[in-house]
């Protein structure tokens, strides 16, 4: 069955996000040049099981080190377990920053790879909009549970139960060391 | 070359009888009824003539795109796939399709606007004459603050506002034919056009309003106006009641007076008169003991109530689905408007017995009755005799039917997917399946009442009735007290306040505006416009905003319109009123330049909006905004130089204006004591975002009242509330807070300390000239600077 974006009524365009599985999404972190993770205030509000989602965004940090962004007034809770964000910014600031290839938000040269996770639905949309059609140089994928069209790779919309599967495939494919 | 009115000035002329000096003559434009300051460089603006002003606005403030769809399918060449650098078969690519996009959504808002405006002026002139005076007041000298610096005049009558919005008029078709396919080639010129039309709504908003104030007699900036009744908690009502929706208030004047000559005494004396949306909030200008049931969000939800007798709907911002819901509980209906006729028999020529015996009896659903006049009468006298028939008729199920109708739910998920703010209805509904109605009972604050979760329904299950049983505890205790909206601001306020606004003393100046589509519901705007006011901001607020705020009680149980002055001062909440209303609020940033400031105002739009850009700390926040309506306000806002907050769901609009903290050229401006190029730091960082939730926007909120002009006084009590703001949710210092320190004394005193060890950690050293008088435009800045 072809996927559906999660919200019904938008349609998507000639150009989809791949549907991927846990360990695809991991092999593709963990050969990342440079990712950029942003993560919004969604991340202090949805479960992956028993656990909030910002957990398990822990644990892919400790796994696989990338520069986080913290949008959506999460920085504090971040920064309470201990992962210091590397900037606080609304995420509109930072994906208009990302239309410019040589912007990274460490100064250690380009991203190639941003990964999205705890956004609103519609909001996230908007923005992979933009840098699905304005900054052609980046790959972007999304860790939430539903499909996100506008992104290069995407999960499927998932079940609570499947998306914590793909999560810990993720997580074992996304592991430096 | 642009065409326009041709005007010459005579020093003195002499005749036969006559004798006159410094005479202004126009030809082929408005004729000005009084001079009473010299014409400045910009009456009546063209499209273009404003556009070295938005080039450099844009130059700052760039625009940012978010395409909504791929594809551009206005034309039969189409659809044509603009994805990632194509272009479509007219050549547009995909930034100059969005400008134009937006450009089309401005105008669908400018017109709207302007079109309400006609219609009211057409009948407020035919029935009090275009010579009915334009008198707001002893305290309000400058009326109408956006007329004159746009189009130039000093409107005196009613008749003269006819001609402002011929020009407003003449002006959008201009602009709207620029979508044509094929025409327009950059997206920064379709900007321009934007922000024209953002302009051009303002003032059609400002002759809306301001016609409305002088012919109903509404308060005219009276910070002590009513309080009046809003929430859904009306529908408890026994007597008759006329429900209207909409935005045109000249059909609910009617009713009233209808009721008044024919001894029905006041609404609820004999009849319940009760407004939806904008409507609602200009009966109860006109008579308070109307009552506002509340934002646009309420009107599927209310109707199926089945509490109105009959239903009322006029233009803007009203479903489609009206006539279908009105139906369902057997309400009569009278569509107004000839922009929602609804296909409805048009029975103008019919006699008033003839209609209401058709509505009550004789099987006629509903009528387009265009004739105001006997539109009231039906709208009464139905009322009266149907009301005993319908017995306040509704769908709403009772308790017993509430978990049968669930129980053919499959939890399939529909439903949610297809709600535009993504709620757990899914989740509520299977709950209620199970015997458990909280969780859909929590969703009724949260609802946009949109009813898209019905449509995608297999079953097609009433969520939006099964949602007013399950919260029907809760929505009967849903009374609160609203001020009625006042209107202008007063020249007098503005005397008291310009000089600590302008300075920074009062941190900002904060405009609640919009529509209700809001991403966790409309407390979050109670919450923003409460913590502001009592902060010592001055928060003004209108439309289904000012509706939102009221449905809050503090501890003390008290709204915030009972818990703070209705005065436009440091800690006082202003509503102003309608969506047409804001033109006082953006009058009000005009007439600090030029009652303060003493900034000539008459057709001097560069000069006024390069002050408010720099001096004025006004920020608007549109927190559900969803229409095009919005988009043009907002737009019109921001050529104003008033930076403009959306929620989450205002990234559809597609386009932002983001400046750059680090580009430093970009808040490079004019310095007009020593003529010197100037870094001001980011202030106001954007001209319009849009924010992920409630947290980010008030920390934005205080960012971006900032500006270059305040002084050490005023930039430390603005900082104050930045930083303890940002500490508050993010728990630390601003990281971008060293930019808008100029010295020592800019640093509030409660945070020295720790603001004096970030400044050495990131190796920040006081600026050069801290103080200055700073331009933006070269154009104002020659004006002014006197060396060499």
């Amino acid at each position: 069955m072809a996927v559906t974006p999660w919200q019904l009524g938008n349609i998507f365009g000639p150009r989809v996000a791949i549907q991927v599985k846990g360990d695809a999404a991991g092999r593709m972190i963990k050969n990342a040049k440079h990712p950029l993770l942003v993560a919004g205030g969604n991340v202090l509000k949805e479960f992956v099981g028993d656990k909030l989602y910002i957990e398990f965004i822990v644990e892919l940090l400790k796994a696989r080190d990338m520069p986080l962004i913290a949008t959506g007034a999460s920085y504090k809770d971040f920064a309470d377990r201990g992962l210091i964000p590397v900037q606080i910014m609304n995420a509109v600031e930072v994906v208009d920053r990302l239309r410019d290839s040589d912007w990274s938000v460490d100064g250690k040269g380009p991203h190639d790879l941003v990964v999205f996770a705890g956004l609103s639905y519609q909001y996230l949309s908007q923005l992979l909009s933009c840098i699905k059609h304005f900054a052609t140089h980046l790959r972007t994928i999304c860790l939430d549970r539903y499909y996100h069209p506008n992104a290069d790779l995407s999960f499927p919309n998932l079940t609570e139960e499947q998306w914590m599967e793909n999560l810990k495939l993720l997580l074992d494919n996304a592991r430096l060391r | 070359m642009e065409k326009g009115p041709v005007r010459f000035s005579l020093k003195s002329i002499e005749s036969a009888g006559l004798t006159a000096r410094d005479l202004e003559v126009i030809i082929g434009g408005i004729e000005v009824p009084e001079v009473w300051e010299p014409l400045g460089p910009t009456p009546m603006p063209k499209i273009s003539t404003l556009r070295s002003w938005d080039f450099k606005l844009l130059d700052r403030y760039k625009p940012f795109y978010m395409p909504f769809c791929d594809q551009c399918c206005l034309c039969t060449y189409g659809k044509c796939d603009l994805t990632r650098g194509k272009r479509g078969s007219c050549g547009i690519d995909m930034s100059t399709q969005q400008g134009r996009i937006v450009t089309l959504a401005c105008a669908i808002g400018a017109s709207t606007h302007a079109s309400h405006a006609r219609h009211m002026l057409d009948r407020l002139i035919e029935k009090f004459g275009a010579d009915t005076p334009i008198n707001l007041g002893s305290e309000v000298n400058v009326e109408m603050p956006n007329t004159r610096l746009v189009v130039g005049v000093k409107p005196k009558t009613l008749g003269d506002l006819s001609q402002v919005l011929s020009y407003v008029e003449e002006q959008i078709v201009q602009t709207l034919s620029t979508t044509h396919t094929g025409q327009e080639a950059s997206y920064l010129d379709y900007e321009s056009k934007a922000l024209h039309l953002g302009m051009l709504d303002h003032v059609a908003m400002e002759v809306a309003d301001v016609a409305q104030i002088v012919a109903f007699n509404f308060p005219k900036g009276d910070p002590n106006a009513p309080l009046s009744e809003i929430g859904m908690g009306l529908l408890d009502v026994v007597k008759p009641m006329i429900l209207l929706i909409g935005h045109n208030v000249s059909e609910g004047v009617e009713v009233i007076d209808y009721m008044s000559r024919n001894n029905l005494g006041k609404p609820g004396e004999v009849l319940e008169v009760a407004g939806l949306c904008c409507t609602a909030h200009d009966i109860t200008r006109y008579e308070s003991s109307a009552k506002i049931i509340g934002p646009i969000s309420h009107q599927i939800r209310f109707i199926r109530s089945g509490a109105a007798d009959t239903l009322i709907i006029d233009e803007q911002c009203i479903t489609n689905l009206s006539f279908i819901e009105a139906q369902k509980v057997k309400t009569p209906f009278i569509a107004v408007s000839d922009k929602a006729a609804y296909g409805l028999p048009d029975v103008s020529e019919w006699s008033v017995e003839k209609i209401v015996a058709s509505l009550t009896t004789g099987g006629l659903k509903g009528v387009f009755l265009p004739d105001l006049d006997k539109a009231a009468a039906v709208s009464v006298l139905t009322a009266l005799q149907v009301a005993p028939l319908r017995q306040k008729f509704k769908v709403i199920p009772d308790v017993k039917e509430l978990s049968i109708i669930a129980s053919k739910c499959t939890h399939c998920g529909r439903c949610r997917r297809n709600c535009p703010i993504d709620l757990p209805v899914d989740d509520a509904i299977y709950s209620l399946k199970l015997g458990d109605s909280s969780k859909l009972a929590m969703l009724h604050d949260l609802c946009l009442g949109c009813g898209r979760c019905e449509w995608e329904c297999p079953n097609h299950t009433p969520v939006l009735s099964l949602m007013m049983k399950a919260a029907e505890a809760k929505v009967k205790t849903e009374k609160y007290r609203i001020r009625v909206g006042r209107g202008p601001i007063l020249d007098t306020e503005i005397r008291e306040v310009g000089s600590p606004i302008v300075l920074g003393e009062i941190p900002g100046v904060i405009a609640f505006v919009g529509c209700a589509n809001y991403p966790e519901g409309g407390l979050d705007v109670a919450l923003m416009a409460r913590e502001f006011a009592r902060r010592r901001y001055i928060v003004t607020t209108s439309g289904c905003s000012a509706m939102s705020i009221a449905m809050y009680r503090n501890e003390e149980g008290l709204t915030p319109y009972e818990e703070f002055s209705g005065a436009f001062e440091a800690g006082g909440l202003v509503n102003v009123g309608s969506c047409v209303a804001n033109a006082h609020i953006s009058g009000a940033a005009i007439k600090i330049a030029n009652i303060f400031a003493r900034r000539p105002l008459r057709a001097n739009y560069e000069e006024i909006a390069d002050y408010i850009l720099n001096r004025v700390g006004a920020v608007g926040v549109a927190w559900g905004a969803y229409s095009q309506k919005a988009a043009s306000i907002a737009t019109g806002f921001n050529r104003l130089g008033v930076p403009v907050i959306l929620g989450p769901q205002g990234l559809k609009y597609r386009r932002m204006y983001l400046g750059r903290r680090e580009d430093r050229e970009a808040f490079t401006v004019y310095d007009v004591r020593t003529g010197r190029r100037v870094w001001i730091g980011p202030a106001p960082e954007h001209l319009i975002i849009s924010v992920e939730n409630r947290k980010e926007a008030m920390v934005m909120i205080a960012k971006l009242c900032l500006r270059p002009n305040d002084t050490t006084k005023g930039r430390m009590i603005k900082l104050t509330h930045y930083i303890d703001l940002y500490k508050k949710i993010y728990g630390k210092l601003p990281e971008d807070l060293h930019l808008f320190i100029r010295s020592e004394a800019d640093i509030p005193v409660t945070f020295k300390d720790e603001v004096l060890s970030y400044l050495g950690k990131v190796g920040w050293s006081p600026w050069e000239l801290p103080s200055i008088d700073p331009y933006y435009s070269e154009n104002v800045f020659r004006k002014y600077y006197r060396g060499g």
